[in-house]
């Protein structure tokens, strides 16, 4: 990294057209910087953000999730009620040492994530596959387990309640000289969302009360996966959009066009 | 008789055909990073391509990847079995797993890509 430094942008709330704009250029300023970055962001409105390959009328059909906005991501996985959660994007150059095979960078920001809420009491692991898995191509991200997925131990797990629950998981598209990645880690229950949908975040896995917000958690974790690259973090000063309003209008016209959204 | 087989940088192999074609996949290397491959979404026939640029998606189960073009021309011929049956990738990436056969614009460009030996360099640095 140049000085040793992580570029990171702390964005507040924008709808899905921009703010999956934003990561597309996000890769592009780390392409241009041949360092990574990365932003944290929230949602003006609970949306549904589906994988770029999911079927569009599979997520509109799921009660769980009908009737709310729905924007399809560039890259692929699962789909992603926000509003309860604390998203990121990182992007690293194809030369950085986790721009190459995809688990490198998804180890990173996990472990990064599980250092932080282990500082808070979580017993949070990478998931390893095991033999009661939920079924991979379900809708849902947090219905689902991948390898490498951030989960919680709950020694004695209430009724309806998974013994490891996933808070984060992550989705990459890979560009053509970057690695963008993506990523949701749950605060909490989601209000907006019928009960399938309402994976619990958190707030509701802690034991005491919260002693975190959503910018400590991102100040931990940006400052934990710099410290893996090697480097500090540095936060930027004005939000990401500011300077790239232009830029980032134009690109959000993609994922607003029904064409795009409907592809599959 | 087929040509020489090249490759991009991207990943990308390429090679002539009798009739002047160019038949297009992707390497071994790029089949075993990607894993668990999901989804394929090929241009149909008759799309132009510009070489560098993406004529297909891939979705593995960690991450979506643009498959590029080696050269640029159109696409004559899809390979429309293969999103279909994408085990045939791993099993036989430079034969039966190939994608799109694509009439170059300028069969030139072939010298500008990595012959074997520069590939397998690459793939080890």
């Amino acid at each position: 990294m140049t000085g040793g430094l992580l570029a990171a942008w702390w964005d507040g709330p924008a709808d899905g057209p921009a703010n999956m704009a934003a990561d597309e250029l996000l890769a592009e300023e780390a392409d241009r910087r041949g360092d990574p970055v990365m932003r944290f962001y929230s949602w003006t409105t609970p949306t549904v953000s589906i994988g770029a390959f999911q079927r569009l009328e599979e997520a509109a059909a799921c009660p769980a999730i009908a009737g709310l906005p729905i924007v399809r991501r560039p890259s692929g996985g699962g789909a992603i009620l926000h509003g309860t959660d604390l998203t990121y994007a990182a992007a690293v150059p194809k030369s950085h040492p986790c721009g190459g095979a995809p688990q490198a960078l998804y180890d990173a920001v996990h472990l990064a994530a599980i250092a932080v809420l282990g500082e808070l009491g979580f017993a949070a692991h990478l998931h390893v596959p095991g033999g009661d898995d939920p079924p991979a191509d379900a809708l849902l991200c947090f219905s689902r387990r991948a390898p490498g997925d951030v989960v919680v131990r709950v020694p004695r797990p209430p009724a309806g309640l998974a013994a490891d629950p996933k808070v984060l998981g992550s989705a990459q598209r890979r560009l053509g000289g970057t690695v963008l990645q993506h990523g949701s880690l749950l605060l909490s229950r989601a209000p907006a969302a019928g009960m399938a949908a309402r994976h619990p975040g958190l707030s509701d896995l802690s034991v005491g009360p919260a002693t975190w917000t959503p910018r400590w958690l991102a100040d931990r974790w940006g400052a934990r996966l710099a410290e893996s690259f090697g480097g500090t973090l540095q936060w930027q000063a004005e939000a990401f959009a500011t300077p790239r309003l232009v830029a980032l209008t134009s690109r959000a016209t993609r994922f607003l066009d029904p064409r795009w959204t409907a592809r599959r | 008789m087929a040509g020489e087989m090249k490759f991009a940088k991207s990943h990308e192999w390429v090679r002539p055909e009798p009739g002047g074609l160019a038949t297009v996949g992707i390497s071994k290397y790029a089949v075993e990073a990607l894993t668990d491959l999901v989804f394929m979404q090929l241009p149909p026939v008759g799309t132009r391509v510009k070489a560098g640029e993406s004529l297909g998606e891939i979705e593995s189960v960690k991450a979506v990847s643009d498959v590029y073009a080696p050269v640029s021309g159109e696409v004559v011929e899809v390979n429309e079995a293969l999103p279909g049956h994408l085990d045939t990738l791993g099993r036989d990436p430079y034969g039966a797993g190939w994608m799109v056969r694509i009439k170059p614009d300028d069969p030139s460009e072939l010298a500008g890509l990595l012959d074997q030996s520069a590939y397998d360099a690459l793939v080890k640095s």
